[in-house]
């Protein structure tokens, strides 16, 4: 694994300090919690997804990459080219991922470090998971290819907008791939109402009892999805399921990653066109 | 000096032992079924486990393999939860590296390393819990494995850890009194923290011959040979009580055997 | 995980086993190997465990420390898990070999424990935003035989089970310092509620089937394998997709059923064992690694 060294140089900022809005006022934190109760703030329905813009070849130093806008759920990935693996002696068939999610010192409410933390490490971790059934490794055998997923602003279901957009990412890096990766949250909070693609207070929301006794499920799951093949590479869950409403989710979940499925496959159709555009005017002149 | 007594009137350690009195040693070998040897072993309350892996092929660097003997590889580790207070790290802090390195050159002495040019074998010991001679009880316990391992060795390796503690202020023995300080054998971990000074002894038991010898404290020059003696007789001691563990193990290990098939 | 080195054919001949619900050692596809715990082994922590399960040896020790709580939630105290795999379970495990794995399961551990109907944080609260009780849980992998998740879990569920925080005679604050009196008496203490602690299913696809308990060659002949956090009430609290392959809907779907209702099975199990040994009270055997 590679691993920067530690920038020593760089102000850190102090060690320990806490975000304001825990002080609010208590009311507005209800109120708020209340108003998510009944409907969604942003006025989307149960089973909606917000809107999706995607973008591919957005850098220009990277061999390929991706933008994804969910509102204001912001990610932009890139691909490097394979790679000797650094530090391996012995042959290894498959080529491997290598994956670093990482989210930007702004994007959330507290400051993020430059270093990677270890929930940032766990979501490179699943981040790796979803994507390698969907790469052909044995195409890059003993080499490595680096995906780097960047949170640019996080409002909530930034795991599932990353993989998305690294799904892209790769795809327009020409790695080859058995199918498109793609991947969607949903939240179920104990009063039993579900909430597909939910934004950071949404995902809150389901994540607190709000002293209600344990009787419903609640949670927030996350499924990566290979739609081609209906194939799941990666399902990351918390909270508190029964069996019934878990296979619920999973299911609806597949079916919503279908219409995500759509938007990145139009959207590399676009891109290939485009190209193709460009080229054909190069040739003109 | 102490705060409080290693010894008391009637010449007792705190925990009861007389002053060449070693603690309840209990072992087990072959506890682990992967690795090629395993050993457990209880001195008093310090718990150690010992596993050996080899004699195989160099690991990693081929740079690192010699041509004329095998390569002994040691790493000491404790469990976080071992000490009084937690540990934050079981292995890569100096105390564990140095320790690691003690053992190499304890077993590279007590190996016949000639028979097995351009290999490797691995110790890996792991205390559970500590209570003072640490670095003996893994140096007990790893033998056991290399015994259980099939590995050649010269004749068994042991150690003992003593304390030179003061005598006790009034005695029913006078003549102890005139002789000055007590070696103490096997030292728990409030002797050995309690500083008096300390020496640490692993040797081939057999023969007397010492393979290493650390002090810890000021030790004076005079005081050296009491200690050492004392620490060379807890080494022919855990020999014995070694060998019958050994002896045991083999004439009941095909036994238990047959009985579990 | 240590890597076993297993031919093709040999491959065939587990994966026809699974096929035949006949495995190498004659279990059917869901059934565990025998599984042994045992409770305070390490007199130096508040609460031990040990679980071997066939040939995998898990060794838990809890410490309790008092410390702050974090400004979020000061009405809870803290819960960490440390996982160490020991050189002893495999030489690649020497060094750093093991963190990669350490993390995964210390992770998935934390994850598990980390919703308030699972575990409660609040026993551990002293005085809310001054003090709390920490607890470290320290796992010690000392050998690898397969279907490690599932045995980590057993043995933590059990050593929390065991731990015992001293209790608190007298909290006061004088003047912003905190002075805590702990009660003097060695056997008074509290103890924790695992009732709706979860254990770890590991579910493991073989060829077209899914086992549970993989033993170490097993796991050499699947690609992926599903870990699944389950509370005595039949409650999935976590999830996670291990390996480099992926799972067709239905496969998982079945996976989680199988695996919730192993789940439940596996807690009544464990909190019989351990209510049979509390029972037996001071004059229990004692075997530790000596058996």
């Amino acid at each position: 694994m590679f691993a920067m060294p530690v920038d020593t140089k760089r102000i850190q900022g102090p060690e320990v300090s806490v975000p304001y809005d825990q002080f609010l006022a208590q009311q507005s934190q209800q109120s708020n919690e209340e108003a998510i109760g009944k409907e969604r703030i942003d006025g989307r329905k149960s089973d909606e997804l917000r809107e999706i813009f995607l973008k591919t070849a957005v850098l220009s130093q990277a061999k390929g990459s991706a933008y994804i806008e969910m509102n204001n759920t912001k990610v932009i990935c890139s691909v490097f080219d394979p790679r000797e693996i650094p530090r391996k002696s012995e042959f290894s068939v498959n080529g491997e991922l290598f994956c670093e999610f990482k989210y930007a010192p702004f994007s959330c409410r507290r400051k993020r470090g430059h270093q990677q933390d270890s929930e940032e490490k766990e979501m490179s971790a699943y981040l790796k998971r979803a994507l390698e059934p969907a790469v052909c490794r044995h195409e890059f055998p003993n080499l490595q290819v680096d995906v780097y997923a960047l949170v640019l602003e996080n409002d909530g279901s930034a795991l599932a907008a990353a993989i998305t957009c690294a799904g892209l990412a790769l795809a327009d890096a020409s790695i080859p791939m058995f199918d498109l990766v793609v991947a969607v949250q949903m939240g179920i909070s104990i009063t039993g109402k579900k909430f597909l693609d939910p934004t950071l207070e949404e995902e809150a929301y389901c994540f607190t009892l709000s002293g209600s006794d344990e009787k419903g499920s609640f949670g927030r799951v996350t499924a990566a999805f290979l739609p081609s093949l209906e194939q799941f590479s990666q399902v990351v869950q918390d909270g508190s399921m029964v069996t019934e409403t878990y296979v619920e989710v999973l299911k609806e979940l597949a079916h919503a990653s279908k219409d995500a499925y759509r938007l990145s496959q139009e959207c590399l159709l676009k891109a290939v066109q485009t190209s193709k555009e460009i080229k054909n005017a190069e040739q003109k002149n | 000096m102490a705060g409080f007594d290693l010894l008391s009137d009637q010449g007792l350690r705190l925990d009861g032992r007389r002053s060449n009195e070693l603690r309840k040693i209990q072992c087990k070998l072959g506890v682990f079924s992967q690795p090629d040897g395993s050993s457990y072993l209880e001195q008093g309350n310090t718990k150690v486990l010992a596993a050996v892996y080899g004699p195989h092929e160099i690991r990693g660097s081929r740079a690192k393999r010699l041509l004329d003997q095998v390569l002994v590889n040691c790493q000491y580790s404790m469990a976080t939860f071992s000490t009084g207070e937690r540990k934050r790290r079981p292995r890569g802090d100096r105390k564990s590296q140095e320790m690691s390195s003690h053992l190499r050159q304890t077993f590279e002495a007590a190996i016949k390393t000639e028979l097995y040019p351009r290999s490797q074998i691995d110790i890996f010991v792991e205390v559970l819990q500590a209570d003072g001679g640490n670095y003996s009880a893994c140096v007990n316990a790893a033998t056991l494995a290399l015994v259980d391992a099939g590995i050649p060795l010269h004749e068994y390796v042991t150690s003992c850890t003593t304390v030179l503690a003061p005598p006790p202020a009034t005695s029913w023995d006078d003549e102890k009194l005139e002789e000055g300080e007590i070696a103490l054998v096997d030292a728990s971990h409030r002797e050995e923290t309690s500083g008096s000074p300390t020496l640490t002894v692993a040797a081939l038991a057999d023969s007397g011959r010492l393979v290493l010898c650390q002090v810890g404290q000021r030790l004076h020059l005079d005081r050296m040979n009491r200690a050492l003696e004392r620490a060379l007789q807890g080494c022919k001691d855990v020999r014995d009580v070694l060998d019958e563990a050994v002896r045991d193990h083999l004439a009941n290990c095909g036994i238990s055997e047959a009985a579990s098939s | 995980m240590a890597l076993k080195l297993l031919s093709d054919a040999e491959k065939v001949f587990i994966l026809h086993g699974v096929k035949d619900d006949f495995r190498c050692d004659g279990r059917t596809r869901q059934e565990y190997r025998p599984i042994e715990v045992e409770t305070e082994i390490v007199s130096n922590a508040s609460g031990s465990a040990r679980v071997r399960l066939a040939n995998t040896d898990i060794l838990v020790g809890v410490k309790t420390e008092i410390d702050t709580p974090s400004p979020t939630k000061p009405n809870e105290g803290k819960l960490e898990f440390f996982v160490d795999c020991s050189a002893n379970a495999t030489p690649a495990f020497e060094g750093r070999g093991g963190e990669e794995l350490a993390t995964e399961i210390s992770n998935t551990l934390s994850k598990a424990y980390l919703c308030e109907t699972v575990f409660d944080l609040q026993s551990l609260c002293i005085l809310p935003g001054q003090q709390c009780w920490k607890l470290y849980v320290d796992i010690l992998i000392l050998e690898c035989g397969g279907n490690l998740f599932d045995g980590v879990s057993l043995a933590v569920k059990s050593a929390i089970y065991n731990t015992k925080v001293p209790r608190i005679a007298s909290a006061t604050i004088d003047g912003g310092v905190v002075d805590l009196q702990l009660s003097d008496d060695p056997y008074d203490f509290q103890t924790l509620d695992v009732s709706s602690a979860p254990v770890l299913v590991t579910l493991t696809k073989i060829g077209e089937r899914c086992v549970v308990d993989p033993t170490a060659e097993e796991e050499a002949c699947s690609l992926v394998s599903v870990v699944l956090a389950v509370t005595e009430k039949g409650r999935c609290v976590t999830t996670l997709v291990r390996g480099e392959g992926s799972l067709h809907e239905d496969t998982l779907i079945d996976m989680l059923k199988v695996g919730t209702s192993l789940g439940i099975e596996m807690n009544k199990a464990l909190k019989a064992a351990l209510k049979l040994e509390q029972s037996k009270g001071e004059n229990k055997e004692r075997f530790g690694f000596l058996k």
